[in-house]
């Protein structure tokens, strides 16, 4: 087994390489700017048979990379935060055009307050937007959700994008152990980059996104959401194949001990490994705890989601982003959807958001909570489980008068 | 499961000291580390830190360390940006300190260490590689104080800097490993 | 006369800016040899945080402004005659 030591934005940048992207185009952003500096060092240097085009912003980005898949090639961009915010028009143009660009995405809050630091706002405001969503663990799940993510958006039953996302800094900038796949193996996992609907071609050409009208609009909308509802399929094979091809065991959603569980929380990104070392302890102690990470967002797995929580389990849902003006986070409301006819409590947790570590405390707190409203001792429930006390006198100024 | 914290500031190359060690004990030594860097606003002489988990199997906590086995220090001026380099630490904790001056070192027994590794990192990169950046021969006192074996430690110095640059940085860590201090 | 009262505000407000000034980036500060400048002003032009002004008339004529210069050197670099060096920043 060939390991390598990778950061989150260079497993990124290799995962990438190993796709043979043909065009690149991305805007440096901390905490992605690793991405395409890697990327462009490998085209500079040849490791990399590809075309670096250097654009002005995140919006010209995507629309470079969406066009020239489009022309026929595998091509791709990454972001973060207030970039994803600026290409937002043209993320909804890949997915309406059924392009099949995979775009890492390293989460950070989107300003204000300006924050260069892990949160999830900035991929949940593009939820419903027509893309498939990955959330990662680690940062051999970055390496690997991005393999996969091109062969599911690339295959006919879907066509269309992903966006494989990582925790900024917590993942873009951790340093882990990573085995390294086989470029051979790789090829024939994914398989050649071809077009499979629309294309550009000036000797036969094709006029791409008109103006479409009410008779058909409500129809191509009910195109992509067939292709999302397949997507679950083709994931399943996807991940079932690359499992018997690398060993690694992906699922949409993951069980993480909770078969018997008594209370369940359901996470995302790299928080789910402090959540299965809390776990771990706490099933130590005798506390029948469990997690349910989600590694795809979009589709959502609801089926996933009520095979694995028993009906008598209390649910805790971690979101990290604000779910500002809803009941709840973007994560708890399709949890409770999922959930809607078992008739489990469903409470939501709002944590970790503009790089605040979710430490092991936070967790436990969590899970000490849901566990004391099972055995009904307690209805405590800390919705914003790590604001401080003195939220609103923080800042003070001296103006004129 | 240990838990290493380095302290430092902006542009001496800690983050990639805490890159360095987990590649040596993740490549070469068959375990599995995890580097976790608190990013500030990233600027020059800030005072900045990373965290650093091994363990022999795959680490899954991905947080920052609160209560660290190991400390390291590669610029004793942290302590006028009034860093607590003892937060957290327990009775068995280990400081490895970029400082010979026995004021200095008597300063950092007072948050508490019982052992403390010391060396003249800055003047032995100095020497070796003619930049005043002590991450490389800091990381030989940390290898003399058991946390990963110097040969591993050269190894992925080398493969870090490459060959030229890294074989300077691993005679600085060989250098400090040899040569340092436990008070 | 204006006088100023303490509010309390909501969000990311402030009227001290702790980190405004980037003299407290430097590492290492540029040290100029007057006796061998040349007065060529190839240094000021170069600078990427516009701190160095000529002064033709002075015994001192490089005059940086060390609240902002960050040390990055590009006037060592840039310097025909090697009069600016880079020297350790002692606080």
């Amino acid at each position: 087994m060939k390991y390598k030591m990778l950061d989150g934005n260079t497993a990124a940048a290799e995962a990438l390489k190993m796709a043979r992207v043909k065009v690149i185009a991305s805007y440096p952003i901390t905490p992605q700017t690793v991405i395409p500096e890697t990327l462009s060092e490998m085209v500079e240097s040849g490791d990399l048979d590809a075309q670096y085009v250097r654009v002005e912003s995140e919006h010209s980005a995507l629309s470079v990379v969406t066009c020239a898949a489009m022309a026929g090639v595998r091509s791709s961009t990454a972001t973060a935060s207030n970039g994803l915010a600026l290409m937002h028009e043209v993320v909804g143009m890949t997915a309406g055009n059924r392009v099949p660009v995979v775009m890492p995405v390293v989460n950070r809050g989107i300003a204000a307050p300006w924050s260069l630091w892990c949160e999830h706002v900035d991929t949940m405001c593009e939820r419903d937007m027509g893309w498939l969503q990955f959330y990662c663990q680690n940062v051999q799940e970055v390496l690997d959700l991005t393999l996969i993510a091109f062969r599911v958006s690339e295959d006919a039953r879907v066509l269309l994008p992903s966006m494989v996302c990582m925790d900024g800094f917590f993942l873009s900038h951790s340093m882990q152990k990573v085995s390294m796949p086989e470029q051979g193996r790789v090829d024939a996992y994914i398989g050649e980059y071809k077009n499979k609907n629309v294309y550009l071609d000036p000797t036969d050409p094709m006029f791409l996104s008109d103006l479409t009208g009410n008779e058909e609009y409500t129809e191509m909308r009910y195109q992509q959401k067939l292709a999302l509802d397949a997507s679950v399929t083709v994931l399943e094979e996807a991940f079932e194949e690359f499992h018997k091809e690398f060993g690694r065991k992906y699922e949409l959603v993951e069980g993480y001990r909770t078969e018997d569980a008594d209370v369940v929380l359901v996470a995302l990104g790299s928080m789910c490994g402090t959540a299965m070392y809390v776990v771990n302890k706490m099933r130590e102690e005798g506390r029948k705890v469990g997690l349910l990470k989600v590694t795809v967002f979009r589709p959502f797995p609801a089926e996933y989601i009520r095979r694995l929580v028993g009906e008598q389990a209390v649910v805790g849902v971690f979101d990290r982003s604000a779910g500002l003006g809803g009941e709840g986070g973007p994560v708890w409301y399709e949890v409770c959807s999922a959930l809607r006819n078992q008739g489990n409590q469903v409470f939501h947790y709002v944590g970790g958001i503009g790089g605040r570590d979710v430490r092991a405390e936070t967790i436990e707190k969590i899970y000490n909570e849901l566990l004391a409203i099972k055995a009904g001792e307690s209805g405590r429930h800390t919705e914003w489980i790590d604001v401080k006390d003195n939220a609103l006198e923080l800042r003070e100024v001296a103006k004129n008068v | 499961m240990i838990k290493v914290k380095f302290y430092g500031t902006g542009g001496q190359g800690i983050v990639t000291a805490g890159k360095v060690l987990s590649q040596a004990v993740s490549l070469y030594e068959d375990k599995y580390a995890i580097t976790v860097p608190a990013y500030g606003h990233e600027r020059r002489g800030a005072p900045v830190n990373t965290s650093i988990i091994i363990d022999t199997e795959p680490v899954l906590v991905n947080s920052f360390v609160y209560e660290p086995d190991y400390v390291m220090v590669l610029d004793p001026g942290v302590l006028i940006h009034n860093v607590d380099v003892g937060a957290g630490i327990h009775e068995d904790s280990v400081l490895v300190l970029n400082a010979v001056d026995p004021d200095i070192v008597e300063k950092f027994r007072g948050f508490g260490f019982k052992t403390i590794y010391c060396a003249d990192g800055t003047g032995t990169a100095l020497e070796h590689i003619g930049l005043p950046i002590p991450n490389g021969s800091m990381l030989g006192v940390l290898a003399a104080a058991g946390l990963v074996g110097i040969d591993a430690l050269e190894k992925a110095l080398i493969d870090s800097f490459g060959q030229k640059a890294g074989e300077k940085n691993a005679k600085a860590a060989r250098e400090c490993y040899e040569n340092h201090k436990k008070v | 006369m204006k006088t100023t009262k303490k509010f309390k505000v909501l969000g990311p407000v402030a009227t001290q800016f702790g980190a405004a000034t980037t003299g407290n980036w430097r590492l290492e500060r540029p040290q100029v040899d007057f006796s061998r400048c040349t007065k060529c002003r190839t240094c000021e032009l170069h600078c990427p945080t516009n701190v160095m002004e000529i002064k033709k008339d002075q015994e001192e004529c490089v005059v940086i402004n060390f609240d902002y210069c960050k040390g990055c050197g590009i006037c060592t670099n840039v310097c025909p005659v090697q009069c600016i060096s880079l020297v350790e920043e002692r606080r």
